[in-house]
């Protein structure tokens, strides 16, 4: 809803971050699945459709009340100013905006600049209504995204259960114990929502919700969708090197060939069994 | 009313020993802030690691049953502190601060004490 208007200073080749980044530039980086917002080379916003907005996690959270939000868009949102009103007049601390900007920009920047989501084009000079809160070295930020990717993979290396409806199942007796917090996750697992939806109503980032789907399916407790093998080895990609991370949209990763994948649904994929009795084995002996 | 690189500012030089400090999101692991630290200690690598070791924690409290919340863990090393104290978040974000002490020079009473302190200030 907050994109810019992708008309304007769009060219041929889209830049990528470093190299906005190396030439100071301000304006909004547009990728396939979200944006990234520049203030002299850092960035400083992110956003993206997959994942909630900072005023989703501010006001899901009960630190604001949606009036007080719309209060604040309508006074401060034109002059591109929300953070710096929100603690201006008190209703957060610097300490807070900070934590909850950063959650908000990290959480985007993951999917904006993650695997499968590449640079479509540069709006230079457009500026997010949030306003500077603090802004964070390019580097940093695509360091970080780096490492979530990695991080998911290490959890459990599929990336489908990122993108496909959430399926809860029974586990066996033996499947590690459910978190609270996954426990938050798990309510809403109907087959119907998504991951990225599932976030959005819990008021959470939307890794912290991959996170606990990626647990949750390597416990069991929800369904690995079917046909799909553990993630390939990272193919290296211009841009962005290395990235193991799941595709941002579905359909990113093609389903395996006939007769080569799984044949079983899902749940009782020997693979899948065999993948979680090897990490049993392995955590036994740590 | 302190942002975070303030409040870490405070803890590094209000609390006698030290090394490095960082503010960390748990679920993620990823430091949202930090001070001091270097070459011997690499606190983004910190702050990622030790959300393993709350996690871990908070595991086995469930299987032991226990209805109580973590105020602070303490890891002794031959030369060192680490001090991990979770936030009590009123959003529902899970923050710990991560503290690296030096441990000849450190007292561990007052670095508590601080430490309650500054995460008053946080006011997260």
């Amino acid at each position: 809803m907050n994109t810019p208007r992708k008309a304007g200073a769009r060219t041929g080749r889209a830049p990528g971050l470093t190299e906005l980044a190396a030439e100071r530039a301000s304006g909004a980086l547009l990728c396939d699945a979200g944006t990234v917002y520049l203030q002299g080379g850092q960035v400083v916003h992110a956003e993206s459709p997959v994942s909630p907005g900072i005023e989703v996690l501010l006001t899901a959270g009960g630190r604001l009340t949606a009036d007080s939000w719309r209060e604040a868009m309508g006074r401060a949102g034109p002059a591109g100013g929300v953070g710096r009103f929100l603690v201006d007049s008190g209703r957060l601390s610097g300490a807070e905006l900070e934590i909850c900007h950063l959650g908000a920009l990290f959480d985007a920047a993951y999917f904006a600049l993650g695997h499968g989501s590449g640079p479509r084009g540069f709006q230079r000079g457009a500026a997010h209504w949030l306003g500077p809160v603090r802004p964070v070295g390019a580097a940093a930020v695509e360091r970080e995204t780096r490492r979530r990717g990695e991080l998911l993979a290490a959890l459990w290396p599929y990336p489908r259960v990122d993108t496909e409806p959430v399926v809860a199942r029974r586990p066996d007796g033996r499947a590690p114990a459910v978190t609270p917090r996954q426990r938050a996750v798990l309510a809403l697992a109907d087959g119907v929502r998504t991951p990225a939806r599932i976030a959005r109503e819990l008021g959470r980032p939307a890794f912290h919700t991959l996170i606990d789907i990626r647990r949750l399916a390597a416990a069991g407790h929800i369904a690995t969708p079917r046909s799909t093998g553990p993630a390939a080895p990272p193919s290296p990609r211009p841009g962005v090197p290395g990235h193991p991370a799941l595709p941002a949209r579905s359909g990113a990763r093609p389903p395996l060939p006939p007769g080569r994948g799984p044949t079983a649904a899902g749940f009782t994929d020997p693979d899948i069994d065999l993948l979680r009795r090897l990490r049993d084995a392995l955590e036994a002996t740590l | 009313m302190a942002n975070t690189q303030t409040a870490l500012k405070e803890a590094m030089t209000s609390i006698e020993g030290c090394l490095g400090a960082a503010l960390v999101d748990y679920t993620s692991g990823m430091a949202l802030g930090t001070v001091g630290g270097g070459n011997d200690l690499d606190l983004t690598v910190a702050a990622a690691g030790n959300t393993d070791v709350v996690r871990a924690k908070v595991r086995t409290m469930e299987q032991l049953g226990l209805q109580d919340a973590i105020e602070d863990i303490l890891i002794t090393l031959g030369s060192q502190y680490h001090l991990i104290r979770l936030l009590k978040s009123r959003g529902s974000q899970g923050l710990f601060l991560y503290l690296a002490l030096d441990k000849n020079r450190a007292n561990l009473a007052m670095a508590r004490h601080q430490l309650r302190r500054i995460e008053a200030g946080l006011e997260v």
